[in-house]
């Protein structure tokens, strides 16, 4: 523990070098988000001439620390061991507090998962450090080696830049599904260094007395996103949604109230209070575009809105619109896709 | 002995009253009244309800200014015992560290804690950092974003909610929770609990109730700066419109600008 005590910044930021960043497995894998540290790191170290240095926690990780060596890191910097297997906030906080002392990081960066938060927020405290959450945007300003760290506040409506200018390391967690996970370069050089660290009895914390594994929805690695609100009127109605989905390859969003209904799993809502998505297409039926709505699907890069209602707000923040009912419109769409489809075969 | 539990409240623009500004897109947060943040509500529930089963006794501590009294005392009337608001010029414009700096060190001039309570993230500034950065302070353990919370035999449990899964934990007390938006049904206040509450009154903290220099807390005392904001540059939508018999027309274009593959 920090004790109560102010952030005093170090003396000698020049002692500060090189990117760390956090590599979180899940389920004993390297996962997506993590690997996606690895390009929002790369970039940074390599405009400042730094190490990249990937950070990895767990039970049984040499392999691992292979694997992710050839998406792109200088160093694989690991610690494992049978109890560090399941992430858990003290073994791991005080592990990487430990890493930090050592190799005296610029930057620290983890991702914005609810476990890369739940850590990174005490590794903060640890270490006397400044963090921004839920990063979209990162990059150096090589005069004074400042991290230059964008997030998106008020609703989506604001890009807040927010520097850490005398306290080290520079953290910040990174927003999952906006950073490229780099190419992998098979056979590329990188050093590895896994340590077995005793971690103080005192620094275990919680015991894990039972993992429920549930089939992850991922709304926000999907290229298409079907979305359905109130203006369905019923849970079926999420059948054609469905249907649609399938045909272009996407999945199935929905608007809160449909998940409070019961209609739809609580995965599967999109806005402020449930996933923050941006596809390449967006689809909105049903859904009348409520700022809450708005914030977690605004950045889509495209947004076609079918309802009813031609005042819809959701208009506003539509490419495409059709002014009419879902019940018609979502079967005819789905139908169109099968038709191309199908004229593609006998092409 | 009684369970001693805190639940730390936050009070925030109320984001249903929050509009959009057509021209700039930037919210305007002024005309909103000021609520409780939505996931420090089922933080209380969530407290309460271990007071429903187990001899409890519930302090909610807020860090803001005079009129976050209103929260607070809103909390006693749903049953909360106690309330603290920590209030000082000092503490404006500070950043999670020296937030968290502050309500630790709040807690510890309280005394005795066993659980500590907090919201997933609140919605005005959104990090979710306050929570775990307060148990760090304190060198307690913690559980972030749970759906559920319970005492049993001395121990604290919660299922925590994942992206892959529902994780369970037990855990020795002292410990701090932080709850899920929407996580339960909040109870509502009753009148005589607010008729007790207004009796009551709320206990208030500053600065020098808590010995820190002025220089640890608030804008002095927080390593981020925020340099710049700006709009985020909104798309030029064009709102084009199909009638249903134009869908196959809708779907040449989709298909041209390869926005849909087939
Ligand atoms: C703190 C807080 C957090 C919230 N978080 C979220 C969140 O994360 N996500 C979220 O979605 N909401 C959230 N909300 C709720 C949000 O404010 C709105 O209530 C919600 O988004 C509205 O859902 P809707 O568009 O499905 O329903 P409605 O607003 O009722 O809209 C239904 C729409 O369907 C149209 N319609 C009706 N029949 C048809 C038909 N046959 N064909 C086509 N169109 C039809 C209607 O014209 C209308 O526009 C939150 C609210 C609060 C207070
Ligand atoms: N000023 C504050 N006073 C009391 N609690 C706070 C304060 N700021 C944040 N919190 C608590 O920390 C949680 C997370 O807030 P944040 O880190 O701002 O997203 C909130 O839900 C509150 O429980």
């Amino acid at each position: 523990m920090v004790g109560i005590i102010n952030a005093v910044p170090p003396e000698n930021l020049d002692e500060y070098k090189n990117v760390f960043v956090f590599i979180e497995l899940r389920n004993g894998q390297l996962s997506r988000p993590g690997l996606e540290m690895i390009g929002a790191g790369m970039n940074i170290a390599r405009k400042a001439n730094e190490k990249l240095i990937g950070v990895m926690i767990g039970d049984n990780i040499s392999k691992l620390a292979d694997d992710a060596g050839a998406y792109g890191c200088d160093i694989i910097l690991g610690a494992e061991g049978k109890e560090l297997k399941q992430f858990r906030t003290m073994p791991y906080s005080y592990i990487i507090g430990e890493f930090i002392q050592e190799f005296k990081p610029n930057i620290l960066l983890i991702p914005a998962t609810r476990n890369g938060r739940d850590l990174a927020s005490r590794v903060a405290v640890r270490s006397k450090a400044g963090v921004t959450a839920d990063c979209t945007e990162l990059d150096i300003d090589l005069n004074g080696r400042i991290l230059l760290a964008k997030r998106p506040t008020y609703g989506e409506s604001t890009l807040a830049e927010i520097l850490c200018k005398k306290h080290r390391p520079q953290m910040a967690t990174a927003r999952p599904g906006i950073f490229k996970i780099p190419d992998r370069e098979e056979g590329r050089k990188f050093q590895k260094d896994i340590r077995k660290i005793k971690v103080p009895d005192e620094m275990m914390g919680k015991e894990i007395i039972e993992f429920i594994p549930k089939k992850s929805l991922d709304l926000t690695a999907a290229k298409i996103v079907v979305s359905g609100g109130l203006g369905l009127s019923k849970a079926q109605g999420f059948q054609i949604l469905d249907d649609l989905a399938n045909e272009l390859g996407g999945v199935v969003g929905a608007s809160r109230p449909t998940v409070d209904l019961g209609w739809i799993q609580r995965d599967h809502q999109v806005g402020q209070t449930g996933q923050s998505v941006r596809p390449d297409l967006y689809i909105a039926a049903g859904i009348s575009g409520k700022i809450q709505h708005i914030m977690g699907m605004k950045l889509s890069k495209n947004i076609i809105s079918i309802n009813t209602d031609p005042n819809a707000e959701i208009n506003q923040y539509s490419d495409y619109i059709i002014n009419d009912d879902l019940y018609k419109a979502i079967p005819a769409l789905t139908e169109e896709i099968k038709k191309r489809k199908a004229g593609k075969k006998t092409d | 002995m009684a369970l001693e539990i805190i639940v730390m409240i936050k009070q925030v623009p109320d984001s249903q009253e929050v509009v959009i500004d057509p021209v700039t897109f930037t919210l305007n947060r002024g005309a909103a009244r000021n609520v409780i943040n939505p996931a420090d509500e089922n933080a209380i529930e969530a407290a309460l309800r271990i007071k429903d089963k187990t001899d409890a006794h519930i302090t909610v501590i807020t860090m803001g200014p005079p009129f976050a009294e209103s929260a607070l005392i809103d909390c006693m009337s749903r049953g909360v015992d106690d309330a603290v608001l920590v209030t000082d010029r000092a503490f404006a414009g500070a950043d999670t560290y020296p937030t968290g700096l502050t309500l630790a060190s709040t807690i510890k001039k309280l005394g005795k804690y066993d659980i500590i309570f907090a919201g997933e993230e609140s919605t005005d500034s959104s990090t979710g950092h306050v929570g775990p950065g307060v148990a760090e302070f304190l060198g307690t353990d913690q559980a972030s974003y749970t759906s559920e919370s319970w005492y049993e035999d001395g121990f604290v449990y919660a299922k925590r909610e994942l992206e892959d899964g529902t994780e369970i934990v037990k855990m020795k007390p002292p410990t701090l929770i932080t709850v899920l938006t929407n996580a339960n049904d909040p109870r509502r206040a009753t009148l005589r609990k607010k008729i007790d509450a207004m009796k009551k009154g709320i206990k208030t903290m500053t600065l020098a109730d808590l010995g820190m220099p002025p220089e640890w807390v608030g804008l002095r005392g927080s390593p981020t700066v925020v340099k710049s904001m700006r709009t985020i540059d909104e798309k030029k939508r064009e709102g084009k419109k199909f009638k249903i018999e134009e869908i196959p027309k809708l779907v040449d274009e989709l298909i041209e600008k390869k926005i849909i593959s087939i």
